[in-house]
């Protein structure tokens, strides 16, 4: 398999599992030395916590606290994840592209995010970036009022930096941080496919544009939909990192519950849990797609 | 210099025609200036040991290859390489690879259909009934709906060939389109070849088969280092080759 390189190992992937791909399941067939025990001890460590947590009342008053914080993290992770797609394609294609400008471009800005901390790229776009954006924008409102274009030039100046709440400035920040890392995988994933299959496109007379289209992008996307579906997770969790934003997301309402009940154990516990369980399942989520998408196709 | 036969005529109306090509790969050089001019409704089959610049050549008529210099005219017209003129001569020129590169994600009848859509514009039905008749033509109509990757290599690339036809072209190109084939699939796809030769397409053909060059070629080129050593007809090559290297060759080859 051509995405062999970008996947990643998983639980069925484990010899231990060779028997289930029989139809007739029995346990004799099931290797106890090679089984995943970390598996089993992960689906413990959750049941014994959901357990806990739904019993006593403390943990029970925590959990529900925190859970309010759960739409504000998925939505911010669906809406990041989705820019960062377009961002990464976009970007990925200006990285193997032959022309000079979006070759060095792309590249510029991959490495940029590359070189500088997720923190401190969250901290620099939502409090220097967009607000210097915003300033450029009033800057050129102000200079189209002075030369009489009034109507447009106050529509630009109107426009404020507290407008822009923090929510939005996060999904920015997570979408430029994780635009740059999609751009690799979409770039890796473009440049599995051979070179005949850009050569027999092109022979027939398409043009580039069309070639990626029909062509290699369809074969490129299937091929990287396990490391799509692995980075969606990673930026699930790396959504906790724009708690420092006070966007409140299931991490920042933690805190403050914390913060106020000084009830740490049930908070960070009943948090740890929320983001186990939701990665889990993604993950197995990811395992299904690949075997459907990835096995057949080629 | 070409060592062109006296014996054969230049070509009169030219489809095809390289002036003076070279091709330079870093240090290395894979065509000293070439020239060659091939007629209308000719089948031309050219032949060297590896490395000679067959494919390089071959590669040059429809730019997959950028010569270093010389120039190429398809059809009384210079390429001069802009993408738009490119597309449009490509459209016309079918090509059939040594690995097939038919698209793996696309069913038989989708392979053939899509570059008729998006680059000849035809409407999904008229594509169809195309790809149809062009998969009866080379005897797999009944494939239609399999994936690549369910067919054997000679069924792959038959169904490449019918793919380069149904785009019509005037010209078709093969490199080397029997040599990633397992013995016994050789002939299926040398017939399907045989049979466009006699129905008087231009063609133009790398290939190691000797038997077919000398069934099926009206000129054959033998190519080494870079250079066209031999142009004339396979009868002459192969009884009478004149330049030492296109002995050698040859005797090499044939007494195997």
């Amino acid at each position: 398999m051509a995405s062999s390189d970008l996947e990643r190992t998983s639980l069925l992937d484990a010899p231990a599992f060779e028997g289930l791909k029989l139809r007739r399941f029995s346990l004799k067939e099931v290797n106890w030395r090679e089984f995943p025990w970390w598996f089993a001890a992960l689906i413990l460590i959750a049941v014994v916590t959901l357990v806990t947590v739904l019993t006593s009342p403390t943990f029970n008053e925590a959990f529900f606290f925190i859970i309010a914080g759960l739409g504000v993290t998925v939505s911010v992770t669906l809406a990041a994840f989705v820019v960062a797609v377009v961002l990464g394609l976009i970007t990925g294609l200006g990285r193997i592209s032959d022309k000079v400008l979006p070759k060095n471009a792309a590249t510029l800005y991959v490495e940029l995010v590359r070189g500088v901390p997720m923190l401190v790229l969250i901290f620099f776009i939502a409090l220097v970036l967009v607000p210097g954006i915003i300033n450029g924008i009033n800057a050129l409102g102000a200079a189209l009022s002075n030369i009489g274009i009034g109507s447009i030039g106050s529509f630009f100046s109107a426009v404020a930096i507290r407008d822009i709440p923090m929510a939005l400035r996060a999904v920015i920040a997570l979408s430029i941080t994780y635009g740059a890392f999609l751009a690799e995988v979409f770039r890796a994933g473009i440049q599995s496919i051979s070179r005949g299959q850009m050569e027999a496109a092109r022979s027939q007379g398409m043009s580039y544009g069309q070639a990626m289209r029909y062509v290699i992008l369809p074969q490129a996307v299937r091929n990287v939909l396990p490391a799509l579906g692995n980075d969606f997770i990673s930026m699930l969790k790396d959504s906790s990192l724009v708690s420092v934003l006070a966007v409140r997301d299931i991490t920042q309402v933690a805190k403050l519950y914390a913060g106020h009940s000084f009830r740490f154990q049930q908070a960070y516990i009943s948090l740890a849990i929320l983001y186990l369980v939701m990665t889990v399942s993604l993950s197995l989520l990811v395992k299904v797609i690949e075997r459907r998408y990835c096995h057949d196709g080629r | 210099m070409t060592g062109a036969n006296p014996a054969m005529q230049p070509a009169a109306d030219p489809i095809i025609e390289l002036r003076r090509i070279s091709k330079t790969f870093g240090e290395v050089e894979a065509l000293k200036d070439v020239s060659l001019a091939i007629g209308r409704g000719k089948v031309v089959v050219i032949i060297g040991p590896s490395g000679s610049g067959k494919s390089t050549l071959l590669r040059c008529i429809n730019r997959l290859e950028e010569p270093t210099a010389g120039e190429v005219w398809i059809d009384g017209e210079r390429i001069t390489g802009s993408d738009e003129q490119m597309n449009k001569i490509r459209a016309d020129i079918g090509m059939v690879f040594q690995h097939f590169n038919l698209y793996p994600h696309l069913s038989v009848l989708e392979n053939i259909t899509l570059a008729q859509k998006i680059v000849r514009k035809r409407e999904k039905k008229a594509a169809q009934a195309i790809a149809m008749e062009q998969l009866k033509r080379v005897g797999i109509a009944e494939k239609a709906d399999a994936f690549p990757n369910q067919l054997s290599g000679g069924q792959q690339q038959r169904v490449a060939i019918a793919r380069a036809l149904a785009m019509q072209p005037k010209i078709m190109l093969f490199d080397e389109p029997t040599s990633a084939l397992d013995p016994e699939m050789i002939k299926e796809v040398l017939d399907v070849m045989l049979m466009l030769a006699e129905e008087g397409s231009t063609m133009v053909i790398v290939t190691h088969e000797m038997g077919f060059a000398r069934a099926a070629a009206d000129e054959i080129i033998f190519m080494d280092y870079g250079e066209i050593v031999e142009q004339t007809t396979p009868e002459t090559l192969f009884t009478h080759p004149t330049h030492p290297r296109t002995k050698l060759f040859l005797s090499q080859i044939l007494q195997k």
